[in-house]
C-alpha cells in the first residue's frame, strides 16, 4: 500500500501538486483510515490532504483518475467466451475493483515475498498461462502492476525507454515461460492451442505497453516543460523565439504572482503621538502602575506604490515585449502600479492594461500606439514629469525600462533628478550588458547618477532577481 | 500503519461517513460526501480543516452543524486586519494586577518582618507565592477558551484570509500541536482537542506552511440537485415546481460573468421572498422587482435584466 501510495504522491509531484514529507504522512493515515474499498471515498479524503488549492484540486482529480485507471479491464472484450459473465461482473464493480486491486497488491507486498515474484519459474509459468486462458483480467492486471514494480517502471524517464520497459515487465511476468508453453503445444501438434496462446501474448504485449506509456505520461508529466521553463528563464530575452512566447507569458506571470505572495507582507510603522492606552497600562503593572514604558499606536503602510516606466522603441523592440508583459503581470497582482510607455512620446498605460483583459492584445496595441518612434528620453521625462511628477512619494519606487538611447538628444538628467528626490528608489533596467552601456548614443552616464541603481537585466532570472530585491525594500 | 488498524478503519469509514451526512441532514445541514468525508477526517486525524470556496455557500454554517452534531460549544473568532494576540489568545487582567500588587505592598510588611538584612528579605519574597503572572490573571480570548473548554469545543476561525501574515503565522503552534506558549507561563496544552475550522474567501492566499498542517476542503456552488434539497429543508414553504424552477434560474444566472454570483445563502433568501409574495410560479416581471435579492451590485443586476426573459423561460422549461 505505502509503495503504491508513493507512486502516487510522485505522480501528483509530476503534475504540479506540491506535497511535502508532511503531508504524505497524512494520506498513509487516511488511507489506512478510509480504506480502498470505496473508490469516491477515497478520492475525496486523499483529496482533502494532499492537494490544497483549487488548482491543485484540478490537477489531483485527473492524476487520481488516472493513476487508478484500469481501463483495460473495461475496454477489453472479454477473450474467453466461456467467462465472458465474469468479467461481466467484474466491468459492473469497476471502480470498487479497482481500488480493491492495489489493496490487494499492498498487502502482498506487507506480508513478505508475493507468490508470483521471487516464486519459482514453474509457478509463473502456469500462472500466466492459466491467466491468459483464463481472462482473468483483474488478476492479470495485479500481476502487470506487480511485474512492473519490480522492473522499477517509476523510474522511466524517457519515452524511448518504453520498449525496454515493456520487454522488462513482460519477462518479469512469465514471457518464457509462455513462449516455452507455446513450443511444447506445437511440439505436441496442438497447433489450435499455440494459436490461441500467440494470440493471447499479443494482447498481453499491448496491455502492457498501454500501461508503460500511461505510467510514463504519469510520471513525467511535467519533467520535460521545468526543463525548458529553467532553460528559458535564464536565456537573454532577445534570443526567445516567437514560439517561446505563450509559454514565457506563463512564467512571467507565475514569476510575478510568486514575487508578490512573497513580499505582500505590510509593514508597520510608528505613528507617533497617539498613546495606546490600553497597552501602556499592561505594559506598566510590573512597575506598580508607573508609566514609564509607552506604548504608542501604530498604523499599516500600505503595499509598495511602484511607477514603472518602459521603453517601447525600436532599440529595444526585441525586449520589450517581455517587459510589457511582465509590466502587466505586475500590474495584475500590485494593486498599486502606474505603467506608462514611450519611444518619442510618453503616455500612460495604467487604464488601458486594466481594461484590457488579453494580455497579447494589451502589449501590441501599447506597441502601436507608442512604440515605433524614434527614442528621446529628454522628451519621455519631461512627459513624465507632467504626468505623474505629483504622485511621486516617498513611498514610490520608479523602475526605467530601457536602453539610455537617447538619439544624442538632451536626456534631461534634471528631471530624473527632481524624481530621485521625490521618490523612495530609482531604478535603471538596461537590457544592454554593461560594457555597450555609454557606448553611441546611449545616456548612461548621465542618467545613471540619478539612480539608486542601474542594472543589465537581460534574461527572466535577471529580472526576478531585481523585482524580489524591490519588494524586499520598498516599503 | 498495521494492516490490521488499515482493515478495522476501512470498516467503519464509509458507514460513518453516511452517518454523518444524516445527522448534518437532520439538522437542516444538506451535504455531499466529499463535505461529510472531510469532517469524518478532521476529527479522526485530529487535524484542522482549512475550508475555501466561494461567499456564501455555507463555510461557516458547515463548522456551526459539526458544533451541533457533536453537542459541543462553538467558539469563534473572527478575523480582521490587526488582529493581534490580545484579541485572540490572551489577556493580563491587568486591573488586576494593579490591585494585587497594591495588597502585596501593604502585605510586605508583615512578610518582612524580623528578616535579617536584604538577603534573607529577598529568599523570602522568592519563596512567597509568585501569582501576578498566574492563569488567575488570564483572560482567556476564543483560542485558549477553546483549548480550555472541558470537553472540548468546536473552534471556528471564521475568513483567515482577513487577518495579517504574522497572526497566520502566530496559529501554526496552536494547529500543529494544540498547545500555545505564554510567555510568562509556558506552554498551555490542550484540555481535550478542539475540532478547529478556518474558513477562507481567498481574498489573499495562504501560506505553504498553514495549508500544510489542515485538511483542504473546497466547496464549490452546489449542483442543481443538491440546491434544490437545500431549498427544501431550508424554506419547506417552497413549493416543488417554483423550487425546481427558481433553482433553475439561479443556476442559469451563475453561468453568467458576473461580479458576485448568487450563493446558497441568496438562492434562499429569494426563496424566502417568493414565498412571502405567494408566488407559485416563476414570471419575468417578479423576477425583475425581485432580482435585486439575488444580485448584490447594480451592474450585475443591469447585465442580468436584459436575460430575464430568455432566464426564466428555460427555468420554467427546466421546472
Amino acid at each position: 500500500m505505502t509503495e503504491v501510495l508513493g507512486d502516487f504522491i510522485r505522480a501528483l509531484r509530476a503534475a504540479d501538486v506540491r506535497v511535502s514529507t508532511s503531508e504524505a504522512i497524512d494520506a498513509g493515515q487516511v488511507v489506512s483510515m478510509v480504506g480502498l474499498d470505496d473508490r469516491q471515498t477515497l478520492r475525496d479524503a486523499l483529496s482533502q490532504v494532499l492537494a490544497k488549492s483549487e488548482d491543485e484540486k484540478q490537477s489531483f482529480g485527473e492524476t487520481f483518475d488516472r493513476f487508478f485507471a484500469f481501463d483495460q479491464l473495461k475496454h477489453r472484450p472479454a477473450a474467453n467466451d466461456a467467462e465472458a459473465e465474469a468479467e461481466d461482473d467484474a466491468a459492473e464493480d469497476d471502480e470498487g475493483e479497482s481500488g480493491e486491486a492495489n489493496q490487494k497488491e499492498g498487502e502482498g507486498e506487507g506480508d513478505g515475498p508475493p507468490s508470483g515474484g521471487s516464486g519459482g519459474s514453474d509457478g509463473e509459468r502456469y500462472d500466466l498461462v492459466a491467466m491468459l486462458e483464463r481472462g482473468d483480467q483483474a488478476q492479470l492486471q495485479m500481476a502487470l502492476a506487480e511485474a512492473a514494480r519490480q522492473v522499477r517502471l517509476n523510474e522511466i524517464r524517457l519515452f524511448t525507454q518504453r520498449g525496454m520497459y515493456s520487454r522488462r515487465i513482460m519477462e518479469a511476468m512469465g514471457l518464457y515461460a509462455l513462449e516455452d508453453e507455446v513450443m511444447d503445444r506445437e511440439r505436441a501438434g496442438n497447433e489450435a492451442g499455440a494459436d490461441a496462446l500467440r494470440g493471447k501474448r499479443e494482447e498481453l504485449r499491448l496491455q502492457v505497453r498501454d500501461y508503460v506509456e500511461k505510467q510514463l505520461e504519469l510520471f513525467t508529466a511535467n519533467a520535460g516543460r521545468q526543463m525548458r521553463e529553467e532553460v528559458l528563464a535564464q536565456m537573454r530575452l532577445s534570443n526567445i523565439d516567437y514560439s517561446d512566447m505563450k509559454f514565457m507569458r506563463e512564467l512571467v506571470r507565475k514569476m510575478a504572482k510568486r514575487l508578490i505572495a512573497l513580499h505582500s507582507r505590510r509593514r508597520k510603522v510608528d505613528r507617533r503621538g497617539v498613546l495606546d492606552m490600553r497597552r501602556t497600562i499592561r505594559a506598566n503593572v510590573e512597575f506598580d502602575g508607573l508609566f514609564f514604558h509607552t506604548i504608542w499606536k501604530t498604523k499599516k503602510v500600505d503595499r509598495p506604490k511602484v511607477m514603472a516606466i518602459c521603453d517601447v522603441s525600436g532599440s529595444v523592440a526585441q525586449v520589450s515585449g517581455f517587459l510589457l508583459m511582465f509590466l502587466y503581470s505586475l500590474q495584475e497582482v500590485i494593486p498599486r502600479v502606474r505603467s506608462f510607455a514611450f519611444s518619442a512620446e510618453l503616455g500612460e498605460t495604467t487604464d488601458f492594461f486594466k481594461r484590457e483583459k488579453n494580455i497579447e492584445e494589451a502589449i501590441r496595441e501599447t506597441l502601436q500606439r507608442h512604440g515605433g518612434g524614434s527614442t528621446d528620453y529628454g522628451f519621455a521625462l519631461a512627459d513624465f514629469e507632467r504626468l505623474a511628477m505629483d504622485d511621486i512619494d516617498h513611498r514610490t519606487t520608479v523602475i526605467i525600462l530601457g536602453d539610455a538611447r537617447s538619439n544624442y538628444s538632451n536626456p534631461r538628467g534634471d528631471i530624473l533628478k527632481k524624481v530621485h528626490a521625490r521618490a523612495r528608489r530609482v531604478i535603471w533596467l538596461n537590457p544592454e550588458p554593461k560594457g555597450l552601456w555609454n557606448s553611441g548614443d546611449s545616456e548612461m552616464k548621465r542618467l545613471a547618477p540619478y539612480c539608486d541603481k542601474a542594472i543589465t537585466c537581460a534574461s527572466l532570472k535577471d529580472l526576478e532577481r531585481v523585482v524580489s530585491e524591490l519588494l524586499r525594500h520598498a516599503s | 500503519m498495521s494492516e490490521e488498524k488499515g482493515v478495522s478503519g476501512v470498516r467503519g469509514a464509509v458507514p460513518e461517513i453516511e452517518a454523518i451526512q444524516k445527522g448534518f441532514e437532520g439538522r437542516g445541514y444538506i451535504c455531499n460526501a466529499h463535505i461529510a468525508t472531510s469532517i469524518f477526517l478532521a476529527e479522526r486525524l485530529q487535524k484542522p480543516l482549512l475550508i475555501e470556496g466561494p461567499p456564501g455557500v455555507g463555510k461557516t454554517e458547515l463548522a456551526k452543524a459539526t458544533a451541533e452534531l457533536l453537542g459541543k460549544p462553538l467558539i469563534r473568532l473572527q478575523c480582521y486586519e490587526g488582529l493581534d494576540e490580545a484579541k485572540a489568545l490572551y489577556e493580563w487582567k491587568y486591573g488586576k494586577q494593579l490591585l494585587y500588587t497594591q495588597v502585596l505592598k501593604e502585605k510586605l510588611g508583615d512578610l518582612m518582618s524580623g528578616a535579617q538584612g536584604l538577603k534573607e528579605s529577598i529568599s523570602r519574597l522568592h519563596d512567597f507565592d509568585d501569582t501576578f503572572f498566574s492563569e488567575e490573571f488570564l483572560e482567556p480570548r476564543p483560542l485558549l477558551k477553546a483549548l480550555w473548554q472541558p470537553g472540548g469545543a468546536v473552534l471556528l476561525i471564521d475568513e483567515i484570509d482577513k487577518s495579517d501574515d504574522e497572526f497566520e503565522a502566530f496559529l501554526l503552534e496552536l494547529l500543529s500541536d494544540y498547545q500555545i506558549s505564554v510567555p510568562e507561563l509556558g506552554t498551555i496544552k490542550a484540555r481535550t482537542v478542539p475540532v478547529v475550522f478556518l474558513t477562507s474567501n481567498n481574498t489573499r492566499e495562504i501560506g505553504d506552511a498553514l495549508k500544510r498542517r489542515c485538511l483542504h476542503l473546497y466547496i464549490p456552488f452546489p449542483d442543481s440537485d443538491l440546491e434544490q434539497r437545500i431549498i427544501k429543508s431550508r424554506v419547506p414553504e417552497v413549493e416543488e415546481a417554483l423550487r425546481r424552477q427558481l433553482v433553475a434560474f439561479v443556476q442559469g444566472i451563475r453561468e453568467l460573468d458576473l461580479k458576485k454570483q448568487p450563493a446558497v445563502s441568496e438562492t434562499i433568501d429569494w426563496a424566502r421572498t417568493l414565498v412571502l409574495l405567494h408566488a407559485r410560479e416563476l414570471d419575468a416581471e417578479l423576477v425583475r422587482q425581485t432580482l435585486n435579492v439575488l444580485l448584490k451590485f447594480q451592474d450585475d443586476i443591469d447585465n442580468v435584466e436584459g436575460e430575464v426573459n430568455a432566464l426564466t423561460t428555460k427555468a420554467l422549461q427546466a421546472g
